[in-house]
């Protein structure tokens, strides 16, 4: 007979092995077909002499779980995974089983579900796959409903992926929190809410460039050729401000209720300071737009300072004037463009779209297609003081993606 | 349907194959096993079945049709080959929770605790082979993986086998390996599971149960032999649940089903191997996948003409979507298994029936009437299209004629082709007037049996086994 105290004993030996091992997942994505990207990345990294620094790259076990043995196995980690080339070069958090589980749990999506497949190197995007890197970058397990979020955003086409990842243009995804999701995840909205200091903001963003680089293999300089990048690329990730907003939400105005949380996405070149109003966005907005944007088209996006926002809804003026009005004012002449790099030496043959041609026949030629092409965000301090933003972006298609973010228990 | 796309591309021919969404997954991976990890394929949305015309139409025109063409035009980039450990490799070192925990983690156990399958362990399973240890097998789909006379002491020891049961694994893995068996067709939506059936003396020596609770867990041979199975097809042919293994409901793997080879010899009756060629004492292994089945309880009557009503009434009510397998799908290749307990045996053979006679009673009255049996292949399950009736496929040649000699959709079919399609066991409680019937998955698990080959000395080896 096993007497009552005798049942949970526990194996000493086996609580101090555990103590000192950390049995990791593996961050990088292996295609449908069950190739690693890392052997493809690894022919890449040697072409482009980055084997000095990236030391172990595909050298890993090709199974889904590791044992790191300690005494040190944190710091072993850290180090193995920068040598693979699975980290942005700040040390990561090691994606152990229970941490990664948490996470799985507080996405409430099951782990082998498949999200797509992750440009350009194709790797399986999993829940489980999302939820290593999530851990990596640092986020709480509550964040996982928004990585999710934005790990689909990702995905759809018309997010264009692929481009994004090898263009030699420094783009990068901008994320959008509309809803009261943020306050609970304390994603700040206001001063200093482009970073650094606030976790949601911070490991949210990176989570996903993360997903990025180890499951699409956007590796800088062996297959993202991006001229110098951007410190966007480490994180690019805010909430809008629900209070100081004066207009409807981000969320209503994309068709969602004012109850929804809702991940917007789309792609930004780089965050362009805009000390000022209205006029002073469209003078950035005319000069800081590339005719490389104008030739695609795309969403660009304003972030408007909540003391800016008051003045203009006190004066009446709606988002969508603010829009109209962005739009109106934001163009150069004809002459400017024409002598800007593109036009004038790479693309003297090309079909410009109609509305850049019309632009140049009236000697104006605006940022963007249409005053809907302008993402309006308010977020900032809250001070009398218009610290504003332009995000000029790259690439085809024109893009804006909302995702609504699962509701969980967590 | 990927191995055809595979043959197709071998010869040089572009092509697309047109998979569910769901199935995406298991077409990728069982492309690898395949040997072409690139195979084009083509995404339906959804599951045909479910859809109307109309939403059929849409779906194809809207994404698949692009892909068809995309999948036509362009050539598959190239095959690049997947590391794994080698056979031999040590891939862990701990304590036996860090390694059960390692190896489940990786996929490559069943979820209860494995027995570590260390270097020492491993061969004192090969020293119940004659083979060596690299000895080939055969190669399996949808991994492709090779099957060795070492890998399949490996997943015996995880699987807590005894080393002196490897003669059994090696037989299993061979039967596993025969193109007959079909092998290949394990990780199909009905989810079927194998049965080990096993003939011998090898039973009483390695202390098979063949008498009450037959199909049990609680007897380490039917027990471990029967987890070994379905371990060597998670870890050498490769079916894992969510990726080649789409069993949409599946069932947990069989013990090995022993027959009482006493209660045989007194009423005379062959044994199970004896339909497969082999002869009585031979050590035999046989397997066939069945989806499903059932007891059937207290068959009552003293003779087998009480008796037999009854059991061709439970072949019947087992046998449903199954019919596919008589005609359909691979015609002729429903073979399902009816086990009788030792009493029920004793008492047919009694009254002077042989096996054989039993089968043919059976053949002759387990009947349906034809419109069901066309309800079954056509109507419910749409597994035969294009509204034929039974009597023309026979006329065809489509079916056999047994289903061609009328039109009367009342007149009364078989469920197999022939009597010998129904397969009889013995074991179980030998008091208990008890039998069961398990349903048959045609071609998709065929009926292969295989002799166990013993090492030489294997008296003496058996006698210093633990």
């Amino acid at each position: 007979m096993i007497g009552k105290t005798s049942w949970p004993v526990l194996n000493e030996r086996c609580r101090v092995s555990e103590a000192d091992s950390l049995w990791v997942l593996l961050p990088t994505g292996q295609r449908a077909s069950g190739e690693w990207i890392d052997d493809t990345l690894r022919a890449r990294a040697e072409e482009q002499g980055l084997l000095d620094r990236l030391t172990q790259v595909a050298a890993f076990p090709r199974q889904r779980v590791e044992v790191v043995r300690g005494p040190n196995a944190g710091a072993e980690v850290n180090e193995t995974f920068y040598r693979r080339g699975w980290t942005d070069g700040l040390p990561i958090v090691p994606p152990t089983t229970n941490r990664v589980d948490g996470m799985l749990r507080a996405g409430g999506q099951p782990r082998h579900q498949v999200l797509g497949e992750a440009e350009p190197l194709k790797g399986v995007v999993t829940v489980e796959k999302v939820a290593v890197n999530a851990v990596m970058a640092g986020c709480e397990d509550a964040h996982m409903p928004v990585v999710l979020a934005a790990a689909a955003a990702l995905l759809e086409p018309e997010f264009n992926l692929r481009g994004v990842q090898t263009t030699d243009e420094n783009v990068t995804p901008l994320l959008v929190l509309s809803g009261r999701l943020a306050k609970t995840l304390q994603m700040n909205s206001r001063f200093g809410a482009l970073g650094p200091g606030w976790r949601a903001n911070a490991a949210i963003g990176r989570a996903v460039r993360l997903i990025m680089h180890n499951l699409g293999g956007g590796w800088p300089a062996a297959v993202a050729f991006a001229g110098l990048g951007q410190p966007g690329r480490y994180s690019l990730c805010l909430a809008e401000d629900d209070e100081f907003n004066p207009w409807e939400s981000l969320r209503e105005e994309l068709g969602f209720t004012v109850d929804d949380d809702v991940l917007v996405v789309q792609r930004a070149e780089s965050v362009v300071n805009v000390t000022g109003g209205l006029d002073d966005l469209a003078s950035v907005m005319a000069s800081a737009t590339s005719a490389f944007s104008r030739m695609h088209g795309g969403q660009v996006a304003v972030i408007i300072a909540p003391y800016v926002a008051k003045m203009l809804a006190d004066e009446g003026k709606s988002k969508a004037y603010v829009k109209a009005y962005l739009h109106e004012h934001g163009q150069c002449g004809a002459a400017e463009f024409e002598k800007s790099w593109l036009p004038a030496r790479l693309a003297s043959q090309t079909k410009w779209p109609r509305w850049v041609r019309d632009g140049v026949a009236r000697d104006s030629v605006p940022a963007v297609e249409s005053p809907d092409h302008i993402t309006v965000i308010v977020a900032g301090g809250d001070i009398p003081i218009p610290q504003c933003a332009y995000l000029p972006t790259w690439g085809f298609p024109p893009c804006r993606i909302a995702k609504k973010i699962r509701k969980t228990s967590v | 349907m990927l191995r055809a796309s595979a043959a197709v591309e071998a010869a040089g021919i572009p092509s697309s194959s047109l998979v569910c969404d769901g199935f995406l997954g298991q077409g990728a991976t069982t492309a690898v096993g395949l040997g072409l990890p690139n195979l084009p394929m083509a995404a339906v949305p959804g599951h045909v079945d479910t859809q109307t015309d109309n939403e059929l139409r849409d779906n194809l025109t809207s994404v698949t049709l692009r892909a068809v063409i995309e999948n036509l035009t362009a050539a598959p980039p190239a095959a690049v080959m997947i590391p794994e450990p080698g056979p031999q490799d040590v891939v862990m070192d701990g304590s036996f929770e860090e390694i059960n925990r390692f190896f489940y983690e990786n996929g490559w156990s069943d979820g209860l605790p494995i027995v570590p399958p260390s270097r020492e362990k491993v061969e004192r399973f090969l020293a119940f082979t004659d083979l060596p240890a690299e000895h080939e097998i055969g190669k399996m789909a949808p991994d492709n993986r090779q099957a060795t006379v070492w890998n399949v002491a490996v997943n015996g020891v995880m699987a807590g086998c005894r080393p002196q049961y490897m003669p059994v694994l090696v037989a299993l893995a061979e039967a596993m390996c025969d193109p007959g068996y079909g092998v290949e067709h394990s990780g199909n939506t009905p989810g079927a599971e194998t049965l080990i059936t096993i003939n011998g003396p090898i039973i009483k020596e390695l202390e098979f149960n063949y008498e009450q609770g037959a199909l049990r867990d609680g007897f380490q041979a039917n027990t471990a032999i029967g987890r070994w199975w379905r371990l060597y097809l998670r870890n050498v042919a490769g079916f894992l649940p969510h990726q080649t293994d789409k069993g949409t409901f599946g069932n947990t793997w069989r013990v090995v089903l022993a027959e009482n080879e006493d209660v045989l010899a007194k009423i005379g009756w062959p044994p199970h191997a004896a339909d497969f060629g082999h002869g009585r004492g031979d050590n035999v292994v046989t397997i066939s996948r069945f989806t499903g089945g059932d007891v059937i309880a207290s068959v009552f009557g003293q003779k087998p003409e009480d008796m037999l009503p009854y059991l061709a009434d439970a072949l019947i009510s087992q046998t449903g979507w199954q019919l596919i397998f008589t005609v359909g799908m691979a015609d002729g290749s429903y073979n399902p298994l009816l086990v009788l307990s030792p009493i029920l045996a004793e008492t047919m053979a009694k009254a002077g029936w042989s096996k054989d006679d039993v089968r043919q009673w059976l053949f002759e009255n387990a009947r349906i009437p034809a419109r069901k049996f066309e309800q079954y292949i056509v109507e419910y399950t749409n597994f035969y299209s294009g509204g034929r009736s039974m009597f023309e496929l026979a006329q065809l040649g489509k079916a056999n004629e047994l289903y061609g000699t009328s039109q009367d959709p009342d007149r009364l079919v078989p469920l197999v082709c022939n009597p010998m399609d129904i397969q009889i066991a013995v074991s179980g409680d030998p008091g208990r007037t008890n039998a069961q019937v398990f349903s048959h998955n045609g071609i998709l698990g065929f009926p292969t049996a295989r002799a166990i080959r013993l090492p030489n000395d294997w008296q003496n080896k058996l006698a210093g086994a633990e």
